[in-house]
């Protein structure tokens, strides 16, 4: 019988075969950049949410595993969009 | 203190416990799962700031690493932490052979990511791909090794629940332990989840 938890699983499995399918075929830019920063703040999200049951714990707690979920995929999109400007701005010289 | 200043302190603890909601597994474990979402929150940075002096290299890298090898470790973490989400739920109604079932089961899974990883390595190493090959595979291989070593912490945790589940030192009162070992365990997964993007997805 497939209850929640299963159906977690799966859904973690086929956005992980989803996130293979692209990376094979996957060219740099917006439209892989934002698709893989989409896909790991959903399973980010729901592995804090239901594996480590972050919804009904301490809010502090919950607050620093999902700000850090959103914040890697954030820092992606960032990255991506202002990369000339950060190496600019680390270069020494 | 008096007796009325030690009831007053406990009724603040308490509304603070149900204000914030309830601490899953034990401070100590938060601590120890902090300091690694600090600690890989830094790499993280690295390799940022890394391609962003090198897009080329982190463009064409990823094409030359085993996709496969990466999507089969992310099936192995996502499918051990499930066993030990079953794990948790079994000792919560006090069903320890269960429990200890799952802990073995998620044990067993875990242990498949470094022979996985292993034999990447090797197929690696074999064609060429070593540490000193870009800056985008020093940086894969400094990530994803330094994510090995938390992985192994998180199997002797396993291996430690299991033989204490054994012994029947948990019960559905008291599993805290249990619980806190699972959370390491799921964090390995969240990490994973980035650096499986960051080497072997995008572009």
């Amino acid at each position: 019988m497939i209850g929640h938890t299963e159906r977690i699983w799966l859904m973690l499995i086929s956005l992980t075969f989803l996130g293979a399918l692209i990376g094979e075929g996957g060219h740099a830019g917006w439209l892989l950049t934002l698709t893989v920063a989409i896909l790991m703040a959903i399973k980010g999200s729901v592995v804090i949410d239901h594996y480590m049951e972050m919804r009904s714990s301490n809010q502090r707690i919950r607050d620093v595993l999902r700000t850090f979920i959103i914040l890697v995929p954030i820092l992606v999109i960032f990255f991506h969009g202002w990369g000339e400007e950060v190496r600019q701005l680390t270069t020494l010289n | 203190m008096n007796t009325s200043s030690s009831e007053a302190l406990s009724i603040t603890l308490d509304t603070e416990t149900t204000v914030h909601g309830r601490v899953p597994g034990n401070s100590g474990i938060w601590v120890g799962i902090f300091c690694v979402l600090v600690e890989f929150l830094l790499l993280f940075i690295v390799y940022f700031i890394a391609k962003a002096h090198n897009p080329e290299a982190f463009s064409i890298g990823p094409d030359k690493l085993i996709t496969s090898a990466g999507t089969i470790i992310t099936i192995i973490l996502l499918t051990s932490g499930y066993c030990m989400v079953k794990a948790v739920t079994s000792i919560r109604s006090d069903q320890r052979k269960a429990s200890l079932r799952w802990i073995i089961l998620a044990t067993l899974l875990g242990f498949g990511y470094p022979i996985v990883k292993y034999f990447e390595i090797r197929w690696n190493v074999a064609h060429g791909i070593h540490g000193e090959t870009g800056v985008f595979y020093t940086v894969y291989y400094y990530l994803t090794l330094t994510h090995l070593v938390h992985v192994s912490w998180g199997l002797m945790g396993l291996i430690w629940i299991a033989i204490r589940t054994g012994v029947g030192a948990y019960s559905s009162h008291n599993h805290s332990g249990l619980e806190a070992a699972a959370l390491y365990w799921h964090t390995t997964d969240v990490i994973w989840l980035v650096i499986f993007s960051f080497f072997y997805i995008l572009r």
